[in-house]
């Protein structure tokens, strides 16, 4: 059910127990257990916090707590599945999951006693009513007992009312077949379509407004988590501009303070500031033309594959009067004079050669004399930590490191430090230094590694749609797009993650939109397939709605795919929380696709 | 007397790895007084028998050297003992295994006599419960911290019977003097946020 006030139905009841925070890795999800716990800190509420990467590990992790906890907080996953019946818990097991995933499942909405959804009941929903849904058995009950009646009856009287009460049986169940029809019907165009609601950062730090417990750093972690959902090209245009309106108002009452010569806030605090600025990924932390050349908004509208469009990035430089020289050094080194009217210079230009959308409105914060960053950078980077390729770490470590790297401290090294003095563990000398450098980084350093992989993920990105519109390797199936990355592709253990494999796939039916001339093919969506493990053999599948300027990012692939393994009996693996995300074994793969074009034909 | 080299090894600081190397000389050094007590005996005897002056400076002389060899054995015995002591503040009562291998038994026996007076010394404070001193050895700032769990540590239990399940990298939020010790042991570690 859907809970009406956060504060009594959620926060009161969890206030003196325990609870179990499962957390998907995404990094809107991420955000949102940053202000959970903060929350919890303010009022020692005791907490066990567990990332969970899929369904299977959600269950495991259940079964692990199952007995100690009674609460259990799903964040980013669990509304699109019947959880009850998956985790087949106890009564007394009470879920409160806040989940951006649509549509709800139907059981979810309707159960009052163990599951309550932390999601507004007007968040572009469209529940199908309960009585389309469910029905109450009784009605059975008449017939037979009318008929254990009718058998004292004399038997004229009795054939007649035998007629009539085998009628209205006959009726009955026509009218039953009729509902169960209409009901797979009503079901099946709820649940045809995947979509995401609100970022659920923004419900906690709602929450956290609510109980007036909301800081800064709070309001900058709900501020990510809706970015996060731009980025990732998950939510419209439309939710997102709305969004940011809610929030401005949040950062304008944060930032009412009355600043003037006495009463300045200290350099170190965070400021958040409302910026209106140019869509170019990284481009504080990086030098404007890498920027300008990676991102895909820039790239796909130059068409930087080609030299005809790095001709015209050139052009475009001149335009604007930027020295190459100048353009290629690290933004921050460059002079002052020309970072003074960049935005509107660039946004000038841009509009010349058919880039109206080159602005963006977000938000950027700013602490101490080094530290400024905006939202979509802060995304970027907590992304390629959290989906880093290193052959040590598991997913979990990437987890911590990215979770991590929201926080804005230092860490607390001496602390730790004392205790390594007792030398009485014997320690590899490896693992020892390891631990010290680890323990001596703060979390801004972990936060400009993050920006250092971020910027690699984006070069190869780059790459990889260059490589593959000039080499052809989008192939129109029919229903849809297909693209296969070999094995031998340059960087494809980045891709075998699924948000940067989302990435790719985005930046590719951008270009191949932009580059292809056939006006058919720019209305389809995009398949893609990557390998994900050499040694078991398995790729890993997504799927995106078709690219235009008015999407409603609505994804029919979860269904299709479900269907098409189905049919084919083929092994796949539907583990993720988005359902448009698969694994299947690459033997399979051949044929899967044929189910699917004929599926979708 | 050339075998002072002998104590000025035991002055230096003892690490644990030459432990094999602390007992060599300190049996060194006793068997070096031992040698130096036989011979000042023996020239005291002759001394006294025949009234040979001579030997009396010999005589001081072994006699400063045992002196001193007493003092430093003893200053290193000391050394032992207040780092032992001081192992009761930092690892609770009980000791770890490998720690306990380089205690030779008199000095665990004097270990448990230790513990025993410092735990009814606890016990006469605060009332009828007493009052751990060993906890909090820092003003803490607060009653409950974040901790993220660095190896699988299996089940563990606080104060009021609940059960929290230890696997790497999860994260707790649980009360402070409960995860002071398995900090110490580096299972978990402190995130501060």
């Amino acid at each position: 059910m859907f809970i009406a006030d956060i504060r009594k139905d959620f926060y009161e009841v969890v206030a003196n127990q325990r609870v179990v925070l499962l957390v998907a890795p995404d990094i809107d999800a991420l955000c949102a257990c940053k202000i959970l716990q903060a929350l919890f800190h303010c009022d020692q509420i005791q907490y066990t916090l567990v990332p969970v990467t899929g369904w299977q590990e959600l269950g495991t992790a259940f079964l692990e707590h199952k007995e100690q906890f009674r609460y259990f907080v799903l964040i980013n996953c669990g509304a699109n599945v019947d959880l009850l019946e998956m985790l087949q818990p106890d009564d007394d097991s009470i879920f409160f999951i806040c989940d951006t995933h649509r549509p709800v499942d139907v059981v979810n909405v309707y159960n009052d006693t163990q599951i309550k959804l932390l999601i507004k009941q007007d968040d572009d929903l469209s529940v199908p009513s309960y009585d389309d849904i469910f029905r109450d058995e009784d009605e059975e009950g008449e017939d037979s007992g009318n008929e254990s009646d009718e058998g004292s009856e004399p038997s004229g009287k009795r054939r007649r009312f035998d007629e009539g009460a085998v009628e209205r049986r006959i009726e009955r169940q026509r009218a039953k077949r009729e509902w169960e029809a209409r009901r797979r019907e009503i079901l099946f165009d709820y649940e045809q379509y995947e979509y995401h609601g609100t970022s659920a950062a923004m419900m906690f730090f709602e929450l956290a407004w609510v109980l007036t417990k909301d800081t800064k750093d709070m309001l900058w972690w709900a501020i990510i988590g809706l970015t996060d959902q731009w980025v990732h090209d998950k939510i419209t245009n439309m939710k997102y501009v709305t969004d940011i309106a809610t929030m401005q108002r949040h950062v304008s009452r944060h930032n009412h303070r009355n600043e003037d010569e006495e009463n300045s806030l200290s350099i170190d605090c965070m400021r958040i500031s409302f910026e209106y600025d140019l869509r170019l990924t990284l481009y504080q932390h990086w030098s404007l033309y890498e920027s300008i050349y990676n991102s895909c908004y820039t790239s796909c509208s130059f068409k930087l594959w080609t030299l005809n469009g790095q001709k015209k990035l050139q052009e475009f430089l001149a335009d604007m009067g930027l020295p190459l020289k100048q353009v290629r050094q690290k933004f921050n080194s460059m002079d002052m004079s020309i970072k003074e009217n960049l935005r509107d210079v660039i946004e000038e230009s841009s509009n010349k050669y058919g880039m109206k959308d080159i602005r963006i409105q977000t938000f950027g914060v700013h602490f101490g004399f080094k530290n400024r960053f905006l939202a979509s950078d802060m995304v970027h980077a907590t992304a390629a930590l959290l989906e880093s390729a290193e052959k040590d770490d598991s997913e979990t470590d990437n987890f911590i490191k990215a979770l991590d790297a929201l926080s804005r401290c230092a860490k607390e090294t001496k602390f730790t430090l004392q205790r390594l003095n007792l030398l009485t563990f014997p320690l590899k000398m490896s693992s020892f230094f390891f631990l010290l450098f680890s323990l001596c980084r703060s979390n801004i350093d972990r936060l400009h590694s993050g920006i250092a992989l971020a910027k690699k993920k984006l070069i190869a990105i780059q790459q990889t749609v260059a490589s593959c519109i000039c080499t052809n390797l989008i192939l129109s199936q029919g229903p849809f797009l297909y693209c296969y990355l070999m094995e031998g592709t340059p960087d494809v253990k980045l891709f075998s993650k699924p948000m940067a494999l989302t990435l790719l796939c985005k930046y590719l039916l951008k270009a191949f939109v932009h580059s292809t001339r056939n006006k058919r093919c720019k209305l389809l969506p995009l398949v893609m397939a990557a390998p994900k493990d050499v040694e078991k053999g398995t790729v890993i599948v997504v799927g995106i709605p078709p690219e235009s300027e008015t999407s409603d990012k609505k994804n029919f692939f979860g269904r299709a795919f479900e269907k098409a393994a189905e049919s084919t009996s083929s092994r796949t693996l539907h583990d993720h929380f988005d359902t448009s995300i698969i694994e299947l074994k690459t033997e399979d793969r051949s044929k899967f696709l044929d189910a699917l074009i004929t599926l979708l034909s | 007397m050339n075998r002072h080299q002998d104590t000025e090894d035991q002055i230096s600081p003892t690490k644990r790895s030459h432990h094999k190397d602390q007992e060599d000389g300190l049996r060194q050094v006793l068997q070096e007084m031992e040698a130096l007590y036989e011979q000042n005996q023996s020239d005291v005897n002759e001394a006294k028998s025949e009234g040979r002056a001579k030997l009396i400076p010999s005589i001081k002389l072994r006699h400063c050297c045992l002196l001193r060899n007493q003092r430093c054995v003893t200053a290193y015995l000391y050394d032992r003992l207040l780092r032992i002591r001081a192992l009761r503040w930092e690892y609770g009562s009980v000791l770890p295994a490998n720690v306990r291998f380089h205690m030779c038994a008199e000095e665990l026996q004097w270990f448990s006599q230790y513990k025993k007076s410092l735990a009814s010394f606890m016990r006469s404070l605060g009332g009828n419960e007493g009052l751990d001193i060993t906890q909090d050895m820092k003003p803490p700032k607060s009653l409950y911290i974040e901790v993220r769990c660095l190896k699988d540590h299996g089940e563990f239990e606080i104060d009021d019977g609940t059960v929290i399940l230890l696997k790497k990298n999860s994260q707790h939020f649980l009360p402070r003097w409960k995860c002071e010790q398995l900090i110490r042991q580096g299972v978990l570690e402190h995130v501060v946020s």
